[in-house]
């Protein structure tokens, strides 16, 4: 049985809840493909039960909520169903077991998490602003996961006193911080009005790029195991003429 | 309320595109480019310090940029055999004023497009005066620009000592280039620096540092330590006896990192060989530095003082094979230091097992669900009292050269794994 729910975190903590004794079931959430074939349940999220089950989960691990928050913001396709037989293995131990890596469970779960920690990490390298007219700064990115949000600490604390907005293009919104608050909103497209010296900011950097680059040196598969392709769209030193 | 006038910049200084050039070419050769360690805070200006590193870009040749690595100036007054900018050689020069470096750095950090500035210099007039105008520099960059972001300044050897303590205390890293493994090369290849040029600034700023750690006194004093660099394959020496100098530069002098260059001939020399180094060379050298730093070895244990490295295979494997009488070891029972001496097992891999095998015994299936990789470690390891590997010595041996030219053949698979990926991410690399 495929268990759906709304996305959100109390929606998971329901359909966990009611999928829990299924030895058969799926998580996913509202707007998944279904397969022919396969049966399938809405689940309505229930306020008052995701807080009983979110405290008990909370009282075996005390990570397993800041956890629950990344899972869903994978952008992996089965993130959900991994989450469920992470948290299904927690509440059966009644402990941590994180630490249980020779389980499949927590090993699925495990690559889950770092590959957001890795693209968090990566995107606090790879984020390139554009300076605008009015001085605040403007990000467009792609990530594999929902991490815009979870951007917005790092930069609030180095570029002190500067407004910034970092857009996710894919799914349509952006993490705003305009000095006082952060805030997320819906964006589609966004026209952006370039301060008048940007062009030459980018033309600086890109001779800069070619220049320290050692030719006879070259390890194309070395750089594209670091920087995957995917990501050199947003990133000036890689625009085509 | 914001105030745009303050960030935003009217390029009355920006630096031409020409003039950034060639001061990078000039600095591209440097290794260094790591920004780690340094967790300074920022007080109401521009940047940080990110204690792991952060790499912002990557450059076909497969190197990581993290600093804007660029010279003050190329226009040198020595004349190092090996140095694009040795005095006399026909190179476009160029020099940079205090504030086109500033404000390059501001832009760009705003962007994101660095960590910070690894900021060096060729002998411009006199040490002295080369070194006033790289302190004047990061002292503009941090009091007037109010830039809190990570800085690497390069020490200029036979400049005032006084210049290179002031320095310090705005600066995160300070490296002096050994440049040779040994004073017998650098007599030879870069006349006019000696040994005790670079030796003495170093052991000065680290009891510096010292003293003002035990005063706890406010501020900042090389957060992030000290590094070194030395060009290697372009003299005689041995790996043994590199080795032993790194060793001693990390147990006497504290420093944080030695970086091994594999010679790059740029200029032509009678004295310089007419080869490149290598990279495999280089390779290893980093991979014994690794076994020095974060693997409990002694530079005795992996080569003797005039011997070089085996390019067969890797210089924990080379150590393990010469100690049959310590292997095979059972996973799921040998400490901590033991784990991290089988050939194959690194940091990352010894810590999944200790942590793993606290919850169940662990089978070799399970080893490599856990990823951790198995095809040199199988040969030194029993799990549960199985053993996997191929048994007698010279099979293992072959084997194992096999596999390390399996990897050499794919050009650079050498660091395409993914936990090499990580560790250079996180800047370790």
């Amino acid at each position: 049985m495929i268990y759906l729910y709304d996305g959100t975190e109390e929606g998971f903590l329901t359909a966990f809840t009611k999928a829990f004794s299924d030895e058969n079931a799926q998580l996913a959430s509202i707007g998944f493909q279904l397969p022919l074939g396969q049966e399938a349940v809405t689940i309505e999220t229930d306020t008052s039960l995701a807080e009983k089950v979110k405290a008990r989960l909370l009282s075996f691990d005390r990570r397993s909520m800041r956890e629950l928050g990344l899972f869903l913001r994978s952008g992996d396709e089965d993130s959900e169903q991994v989450a469920f037989a992470y948290f299904r293995l927690l509440a059966a131990k009644k402990r941590p077991v994180r630490e249980m890596l020779h389980d499949e469970a927590v090993r699925r779960a495990d690559d889950c998490l770092s590959r957001i920690g890795l693209e968090i990490h990566r995107m606090h390298g790879f984020i390139r602003f554009m300076e605008t007219e009015s001085g605040a700064l403007y990000a467009a990115f792609a990530p594999d996961n929902d991490i815009a949000e979870l951007l917005v600490p790092h930069f609030r604390a180095r570029l002190a006193g500067l407004p910034f907005v970092i857009h996710d293009v894919k799914r349509k919104k952006a993490a705003v911080w305009d000095c006082k608050r952060c805030f997320i909103a819906p964006l589609d497209r966004a026209e952006v009005l370039l301060s008048a010296d940007e062009t030459a900011w980018q033309n600086l950097w890109k001779r800069y790029y070619e220049s320290v680059n050692i030719p006879s040196r070259e390890r194309l598969r070395q750089m594209r195991g670091y920087l995957p392709v995917r990501y050199m769209k947003f990133m000036p030193e890689f625009y085509r003429q | 309320m914001f105030d745009k006038h303050k960030f935003v910049c009217y390029n009355r200084r920006m630096i031409s595109e020409d003039k950034l050039q060639i001061l990078t070419e000039s600095a591209k050769y440097d290794v260094s480019c790591s920004s780690s360690g340094s967790s300074r805070k920022n007080t109401g200006g521009m940047g940080n310090g990110y204690i792991s590193g952060c790499c912002h870009s990557f450059t076909p040749d497969g190197r990581c940029i993290s600093l804007l690595k660029i010279l003050l100036s190329n226009d040198c007054i020595f004349r190092c055999k090996y140095c694009v900018n040795r005095l006399g050689e026909d190179v476009r020069r160029a020099t940079a004023t205090p504030d086109e470096i500033c404000e390059l750095v501001m832009d760009f950090y705003k962007r994101n497009y660095i960590e910070g500035l690894f900021l060096s210099s060729a002998v411009h007039r006199s040490p002295d005066y080369t070194m006033e105008q790289l302190l004047l520099t990061v002292k503009k960059l941090r009091k007037e620009y109010g830039f809190y972001g990570y800085i690497h300044l390069k020490g200029i050897p036979y400049a005032d000592e006084a210049l290179s303590r002031e320095a310090a205390t705005y600066v995160d890293r300070m490296s002096y280039n050994i440049e040779l493994p040994s004073d017998r090369s650098l007599k030879l290849l870069a006349p006019q620096k000696s040994k005790e040029s670079v030796l003495l600034p170093m052991k000065k700023l680290a009891l510096e540092k010292s003293v003002f750690q035990a005063e706890r006194k406010k501020g900042h004093f090389l957060p992030a330590g000290q590094t070194t660099q030395m060009i290697v394959g372009a003299s005689p020496e041995a790996d043994g006896q590199i080795l032993r100098l790194s060793q001693s530069l990390y147990r006497v002098t504290g420093l944080k990192r030695v970086y091994y260059s594999s010679y790059v001939p740029v200029v032509h020399d009678s004295l310089l060989p007419e080869k490149a180094g290598g990279a495999l060379r280089e390779h290893r050298l980093y991979q014994a530095d690794w076994l020095l730093r974060f693997y409990g070895f002694s530079a005795d244990e992996i080569a003797g003082e005039g011997e070089n490295l085996p390019m067969e295979y890797d210089p924990k494997c080379a150590w393990a094979l010469r100690h049959p009488e310590l292997f095979p070891v059972e996973i799921n029972t040998a400490p901590l230091e033991t784990l991290l001496r089988v050939p194959g097992i690194g940091a990352r891999s010894a810590y999944k097992i200790t942590t793993a095998r606290k919850h169940a015994k662990l089978t070799f299936e399970v080893l490599q669900k856990m990823r951790v990789v198995t095809k040199r470690a199988r040969h030194f390891i029993t799990c549960c009292g199985k053993y996997y590997g191929a048994g007698n010595q010279d099979a293992v041996k072959l084997l194992l050269a096999g596999e390390e030219r399996r990897e050499n053949a794919e050009q650079l698979s050498l660091f395409s794994s993914r936990e090499t990926a990580l560790s250079a991410l996180t800047g370790e690399l």
